[in-house]
């Protein structure tokens, strides 16, 4: 698909427009930064018993309600840009995506992650020709079969924020690796922790 | 190291493996006393240490030279064998090695052997027919009573100087059926994934920084001898599964960029899609129903975000989630049970991943109890589940035997130990575990006895045991 000058107009107005929505509501009455703020996460391993799922995991259709004001810029078609002419290989080797990452056995995005989203839907409003596949990865702990699910709560967390963002749906899909592909191979938290990642892979330009 | 009184009994679930007694070699056959208990129950007893034939292995003769060290592999292979299943005492050959060769079962010195503790000799004339192997094997009865007696005779061809491993095995199930009324899994195989041949992934624009590494489908003898990759794509393939009698495999290859089944018939033509998988519909983790018809895996087809048992006919058609009644949770890692009519799967519907089982269309659900967090169930023709079992203390391979419905923990602890898949016969689980270092598949005997490592390089994952015969 192709952004059109309309298309980027209307979600100027309407970026416009939460953003007026927010600061008003925040003159009102204060509200938490946002709504999708992950709990704690559990550093102890495993509960002992059967409890409830601790991390609501996001749906296909789940939209944070209070997404972030973001600075609208145009599209650039700029012909000096190195990257409007890059292969996709070249451009993941270096990419301007950046990876989001988690905390263990959790799908929630924290500020971190929000701000790194942020920068990245810059990037792809930026070029609107990318179509990126979302990686969900995890941590070698937890069983193969279990990672698999929650690379894809990952993934799919990724994907929805980035929509809320104004990035269409059909230029971000999902993919999970589970533990099959750790990025760093060590077994401890200092590997850990870099291999619990949403990693954005340029896959098309269309 | 092989344990000569730890015999395992198993009842009723493995009356078929216990029924009439072999007519042949009937004068040699040690059945093993099956208690009459109707109910099915796993149980490891002790048994009369009597019970198990002591058999001595005579240098087997070679008809030239050249078939020296062929005759010795056999030899040492059937020795490993017989060990395997627990249900002879095999006499080290380099105890016996100062005992004269016989040339017939008649100039055997019985006494000789009867002192190392022999009660069979098993000899052996190994034999060049045109390029091919041929083995003839004897077994002699070397017991006061009954010296010289043949208890077993038969003649192998169907391996080469430079493949003799089969004939070993095709020697060892042919003992163990007939002597001990056991279906041995000598001539399976295992598939699993590895990535030891370290090829780079393509179809997926590695970062410079990524050592991207693909995964193949690798299958190897159920000994670990023999390890060869079966896909040739640079891309993750795991979730390996066979299909009845070994002559089907399925597997989840990322090989388009996101997980879908693939399906061969291992004839040499291109595997199929039968659940027709996009890069939105992903599915991986397949399972062929014992029939072969069918088979069930774990997709996101629904579109709620989370993951279901869905099945499909082995051609693409009659798609079905088996467990749409639970939006909000995973369920995955489907295995059917022995006789079809049943899956076990892992679901999180009550939090953290626990075995469920259900009929094969979805209905009659029952819990398993595991532990605190359990995956990846493997249904034993023998009446449990394995499974891996997750505690703070780090994964082990446990089992619950249905009709208890108590867990039992098969691992001890060393190294993280995932992933079981349980041998046709139901005795034995190959298993991924770490105590060597990289990611390596063992097996271990369902009492926790008898662990053989059979991978040695790269990082090893979901083995696959195959059904009897592994479809050679």
């Amino acid at each position: 698909m192709t952004f059109t000058e309309d298309t980027m107009n209307r979600l100027q107005t309407l970026a416009t427009i939460l953003a007026l929505t927010a600061a008003i509501s925040g003159c009102v009455k204060k509200q938490p930064a946002a709504t999708t703020t992950a709990p704690p996460p559990s550093t102890s391993a495993f509960p002992g018993a059967v409890t409830p799922r601790s991390t609501p995991a996001p749906t296909r259709t789940e939209v944070p309600p209070a997404p972030p004001v973001i600075p609208m810029d145009q599209p650039v078609t700029a012909s000096g840009d190195p990257l409007e002419a890059a292969s996709l290989e070249k451009i993941n080797q270096d990419s301007p995506l950046k990876p989001v990452f988690f905390a263990y056995d959790s799908d929630a995005l924290d500020d971190t992650a929000r701000a790194t989203m942020a920068a990245n839907a810059q990037v792809m409003r930026k070029y609107v020709t990318w179509v990126v596949t979302v990686e969900g990865h995890c941590d070698e702990r937890g069983t193969a079969e279990y990672n698999l699910a929650l690379g894809d709560r990952r993934a799919l967390a990724v994907k929805n924020y980035m929509v809320s963002l104004g990035i269409a749906a059909d230029r971000v899909k999902t993919v999970s690796y589970g533990s099959e592909f750790p990025i760093v191979p060590g077994h401890d938290e200092e590997a850990w922790k870099q291999n619990r990642r949403a990693h954005f892979m340029l896959t098309a330009k269309q | 190291m092989f344990r000569p009184f730890a015999l395992i009994v198993v009842v009723a679930a493995a009356s078929a493996l216990v029924a009439a007694a072999p007519d042949e070699a009937s004068t040699i056959v040690y059945a093993r006393q099956t208690p009459q208990t109707p109910q099915t129950e796993i149980s490891v007893i002790l048994s009369n240490p009597g019970s198990h034939p002591k058999i001595g292995i005579q240098e087997f003769a070679v008809s030239s030279p050249a078939l020296r060290q062929a005759a010795d592999t056999v030899a040492s292979v059937l020795a490993d064998d017989l060990k395997f299943e627990r249900e002879f005492y095999v006499i080290d050959q380099k105890a016996s090695a100062g005992i004269p060769k016989a040339a017939t079962g008649a100039t055997i010195p019985f006494t000789q052997w009867t002192q190392l503790g022999a009660e069979f000799v098993l000899m052996a004339n190994v034999r060049d027919t045109g390029g091919k192997l041929e083995v003839e094997v004897k077994l002699i009865d070397v017991r006061p009573a009954t010296a010289g007696k043949e208890g077993f005779s038969r003649t192998y061809g169907g391996c080469t100087a430079a493949t003799p491993r089969f004939c070993a095995h095709s020697i060892a199930d042919d003992m163990h059926k007939q002597l001990r009324n056991l279906t041995g899994v000598a001539r399976t195989r295992i598939a699993f994934s590895s990535d030891r041949d370290g090829e780079p992934m393509e179809g997926r624009p590695v970062p410079a920084e990524e050592k991207g590494r693909g995964k193949a489908i690798y299958l190897m003898d159920y000994d670990g001898a023999q390890a060869r990759p079966y896909t040739v794509n640079r891309a993750i393939n795991i979730g390996a599964a066979w299909g009845p009698d070994g002559r089907s495999l399925a597997w989840a290859s990322f090989v388009s960029g996101y997980p879908d089944i693939y399906l061969s018939l291992l004839d040499g033509r291109p595997a199929t899609r039968p659940a027709h998988g996009t890069d939105v519909f992903q599915n991986q983790n397949p399972a062929i129903s014992p029939d072969g018809t069918k088979i069930a895996f774990t997709s996101n087809r629904a579109g709620s975000g989370y993951f279901d048992i869905w099945v499909v006919d082995r051609d693409g058609s009659n798609l079905q989630n088996l467990t749409p009644g639970t939006p909000k949770s995973s369920e995955g890692a489907a295995t059917w049970s022995p006789n079809g009519a049943q899956i076990a799967f892992t679901s999180d519907r009550v939090g953290p991943p626990q075995i469920y089982m259900m009929n094969a269309d979805g209905t009659g659900l029952t819990r398993v109890p595991c532990g605190p967090k359990c995956d990846r169930p493997a249904w034993s023709a023998l009446g449990y589940i394995a499974y891996t079992l997750e505690r703070p203390g780090g994964k082990d391979i446990a089992i619950t035997d249905l009709s208890k419905m108590e867990p039992r923990i098969i691992t001890d602890g060393s190294g993280a130990n995932e992933q079981p898949t349980v041998s046709s016969n139901g005795r034995h689980i190959a298993f991924v575990t770490s105590r060597w270092g990289n990611r390596q598949i063992a097996s271990i005997d369902y009492d926790g006895q008898n662990i053989r490592q059979l991978t040695n390089t790269g990082v090893n994952t979901y083995p696959n045991w195959s059904p009897a015969s592994g479809g050679r």
